[in-house]
C-alpha cells in the first residue's frame, strides 16, 4: 500500500490552476515537496487532509480515499500548518492535551502523551507558560508538538522551518529525521529550500505550477558540484575569462561569476584574480541551490566563458 | 507499553529518551465535540487562562444575580407583609429576566466572542478540521457550551429566590412543596433563553476574528433590534398601523421576557404591561423565539461550512 496516490489531481480557483494533472505514487519515509512559494504544496496538503476537495482526479492516502474517507484519514494524519496556530492565552500543556483530545485520546492518556511529546520536542519547564510568551522556535515546536501527539502514522509539516533562525532551523530539521527515522512515522515535508529539505529527506517531490516536475529519490538531486558566486561591482566577465583561464569551469552572470566549487584552491584563486584585476568586490558566497538550479538540466556551470 | 525504537542519537543530544507509540484507545467525533464542549465551557468562564478571563463572566454572574441576593438578604423585612398578602416581593420567578436582562446580555457580548473569534484570529481552526472533528461538530459544541453557560447565569437567581422563599417560611416542607410548581416553569423558561441568546450572539460573533468587533456588532444588534421595533410599533399604534404590532417579535429581550409567560402563565403579556401588543399572547413570542434559535444556529452553521481553514 502506498503512502499517498494520486490520479489526475487538479484544484483550481477560478482561472488560477493550484493544482494540474497531479500523478504521484509515494511510497513511506521521509518526504520531501519542494517548490516556490504558490507552486501548489499547500493544497497538495489540505487536499491529502480532505479540508479541500479538489476539483478533478482522485487522492489516497494509507489507502483511504480523501473524499470519502477524510474522517478516517485524518484520525492518523498529524499536520502543521505553515502559519501560526496558536493561541497565546494558554499554556501549551494545556493546548496540546486538549488538541490531543480533540484528536480523540482519553483524558489520561492525552496529558500522558503530551508531557512525553513535549519532551521529544524540546519543551521543559516553559510549557506551563502562555504560548503568546515564545520565540518563533518554541512556537514552532508546539506545533510539530501538536500533530505529533496522536501517534499518527503519517505527518504532513508545512514548511516547519519558516521563520526560524539557522541554529532552529537545524534543530527542527534534526526533529524531523529522528520523527521519521527512529519513530518510523510517514513525513512529507513542504518547503521552498531545497537546500535544507535536503538534508532530512529520502526522497524527493519537486512541483512547479501545480505540476510535478520530479520524483525521485533524493540522492538523485544531490550528486552535484556546489557552486561559488563572487559579485563584483563590474568586469564580471574579465574575471570569469580570468579564472576560467586558470582551469575553473566559469559562467558571467550581470555582475556575477559562478563558479564551481571543486576544491579549496578555489578560494585562493579567486581572491588573487579579484586583487589582480583590480576589481571591486562586492560579495563571494556559496550559492544556495535554487529549484531552478535543478531543473536545468545542463549543469548550472558550463564549462566555458561567454 | 514497549518502547521499541528507543532513538539512537549522539552523545550529550538532549533528546535522548526514545518514542513510544500510543497504542491505546481512539475516540471518535462525538468524543472530540464532547472535549470542545468541556474546553469551551472552562474557556467561557475562564478557568486555565488568566485571572483577567475570569473577571468578566464572574463579575457578570455576580451582578445578574445580585438582586436576587438583596432580596434575600432583605426577604426578612418584606416577607411578614407577603405573608399577610399585603405585598409580593419585587423579584419573582416569571419577571426576573425582564427587569435584569441587562447583565445577560452584556455576558453574552463578553463570552461569545472569547468562544469563536480567538479560534479565527489565530488561526486555530485548521488544527481543529484536520482532526476527527467537523466543522459542523464543532459549532453545535461551541453553541452548547455557551447555552449552557448562559443556563447557569440565568439558573442562579431562581435557585437563590427558591432558597430565600423557603428559609423564610417556618415549616421548610411545606413550603417547598408550595414554592416547587411555582418554580418549575423557570426550567424551561431559562432553557429557552439560554439557547436563544446563544445562537444570536454566536452567530453574530463568528463573523469576525477580532474580539472587539464581535462585541461591537453584538451591542448594536442588541441596542437596535430592541429599540427599533418597539418604537415604530408605538409609532404604528397611533398611525393605525396593524402590522406594526408583528414587529414587536423581533425584539430579542422583549420577546424572550413575554415567552417566559407562557411557561408560567402569568405575567407581562397577560397583564397588559407597557410595551408589549395587547393583540399578540405569549405563544406567539414563543413561537418567534424558537424561530429565531432556528434561523442563527443555521447563519452559525453555515459561517462554519464556509469559513477558511
Amino acid at each position: 500500500m502506498s503512502l499517498i496516490e494520486t490520479t489526475g489531481l487538479s484544484k483550481h480557483y477560478g482561472q488560477v490552476k493550484a493544482l494540474d494533472m497531479l500523478d504521484l505514487r509515494v511510497e513511506p519515509g521521509i518526504i520531501g515537496l519542494v517548490g516556490a512559494n504558490g507552486a501548489g504544496k499547500s493544497t497538495l496538503i489540505k487536499i491529502l487532509l480532505g479540508v479541500i476537495a479538489p476539483t478533478s482526479g482522485t487522492a489516497s492516502v494509507l489507502g483511504m480515499d480523501v473524499l470519502r474517507e477524510g474522517a478516517s484519514i485524518r484520525r492518523v494524519v498529524g499536520y502543521m500548518p505553515e502559519h501560526d496556530c496558536l493561541p497565546p492565552d494558554v499554556g501549551a500543556t494545556e493546548f496540546v492535551s486538549h488538541m490531543a483530545r480533540i484528536s480523540g485520546l482519553p483524558r489520561s492518556a492525552a496529558r500522558e502523551r503530551t508531557a512525553e511529546v513535549l519532551r521529544h520536542v524540546g519543551l521543559y519547564e516553559e510549557r506551563y507558560r502562555q504560548i503568546g510568551g515564545y520565540s518563533t522556535g518554541m512556537k514552532q515546536r508546539v506545533k510539530l508538538a501538536q500533530a505529533l501527539v496522536h501517534d499518527p502514522k503519517l505527518l504532513l509539516l508545512d514548511e516547519p522551518t519558516n521563520g526560524l533562525d539557522p541554529v532552529g532551523r537545524d534543530e527542527m530539521l534534526d526533529l524531523i529525521k529522528r520523527t521519521g527515522n527512529d519513530f518510523g512515522i510517514a513525513v512529507v515535508v513542504a518547503s521552498h529550500l531545497l537546500g535544507e529539505i535536503e538534508q532530512v529527506c529520502s526522497y524527493l517531490l519537486a512541483v512547479d505550477a501545480g505540476r510535478l516536475l520530479r520524483a525521485a529519490p533524493i540522492t538523485t538531486f544531490t550528486a552535484r558540484t556546489p557552486v561559488l558566486a563572487v559579485e563584483v561591482e563590474e568586469g564580471a566577465d574579465r574575471l570569469a575569462a580570468a579564472l576560467a583561464a586558470r582551469g575553473f569551469k566559469t559562467r558571467a552572470e550581470e555582475s556575477c561569476v559562478l563558479v564551481a566549487l571543486e576544491d579549496e584552491a578555489l578560494y585562493d584563486a579567486v581572491r588573487d584574480t579579484v586583487a589582480d584585476l583590480e576589481l571591486p568586490l562586492i560579495r563571494i558566497e556559496q550559492e544556495r541551490r535554487r529549484l531552478e538550479d535543478l531543473f536545468r538540466d545542463a549543469a548550472p556551470v558550463a564549462g566555458s566563458a561567454q | 507499553m514497549t518502547a521499541p525504537n528507543r532513538a539512537v542519537v549522539p552523545a550529550g543530544n538532549i533528546y535522548d529518551l526514545g518514542y513510544r507509540h500510543y497504542e491505546g484507545k481512539r475516540h471518535g467525533r462525538w468524543y472530540a465535540a464532547w472535549s470542545l464542549y468541556v474546553e469551551s465551557m472552562r474557556g467561557v468562564w475562564g478557568f486555565g487562562r488568566p485571572m483577567t478571563a475570569k473577571a468578566a463572566p464572574f463579575i457578570l454572574l455576580g451582578l445578574y444575580a445580585f438582586p436576587s441576593l438583596i432580596q434575600i438578604a432583605f426577604s426578612s423585612v418584606i416577607s411578614q407583609s407577603v405573608a399577610e398578602g399585603r405585598a409580593t416581593g419585587l423579584f419573582a420567578y416569571d419577571n426576573y429576566y425582564a427587569r435584569i436582562s441587562f447583565f445577560i446580555v452584556l455576558f453574552c457580548v463578553a463570552q461569545a466572542p472569547e468562544l469563536v473569534c480567538r479560534d479565527q484570529r489565530y488561526n486555530v481552526l485548521p488544527l481543529y478540521f484536520t482532526r476527527a472533528l467537523g466543522r459542523l461538530d464543532y459549532a453545535f459544541a461551541r453553541l452548547a457550551a455557551l447555552a449552557t453557560a448562559l443556563f447557569m447565569v440565568l439558573a442562579l437567581p431562581m435557585i437563590a429566590l427558591f432558597v430565600g422563599d423557603v428559609l423564610m417560611k417556618p415549616d421548610t416542607l411545606q413550603a417547598i412543596g408550595d414554592e416547587w410548581p411555582k418554580a418549575l416553569p423557570a426550567i424551561p423558561a431559562c432553557a429557552l433563553a439560554a439557547v436563544s441568546l446563544a445562537s444570536i450572539s454566536l452567530a453574530l460573533s463568528a463573523f469576525s476574528p477580532r474580539r472587539a468587533y464581535s462585541a461591537i456588532g453584538l451591542i448594536a444588534y442588541f441596542l437596535l433590534m430592541e429599540i427599533v421595533p418597539v418604537v415604530i410599533y408605538s409609532v404604528g399604534r397611533q398611525a393605525d398601523w396593524t402590522w406594526a404590532d408583528k414587529l414587536v417579535l423581533l425584539a430579542p429581550n422583549t420577546a424572550l421576557a413575554a415567552a417566559a409567560d407562557w411557561f408560567f402563565g402569568v405575567g407581562l403579556v397577560t397583564q397588559g404591561s407597557e410595551g408589549y401588543p395587547p393583540t399578540l399572547g405569549s405563544d406567539a413570542y414563543v413561537v418567534a423565539v424558537v424561530a429565531s434559535i432556528v434561523v442563527f444556529a443555521g447563519i452559525l452553521l453555515f459561517r462554519y461550512r464556509r469559513v477558511q481553514a
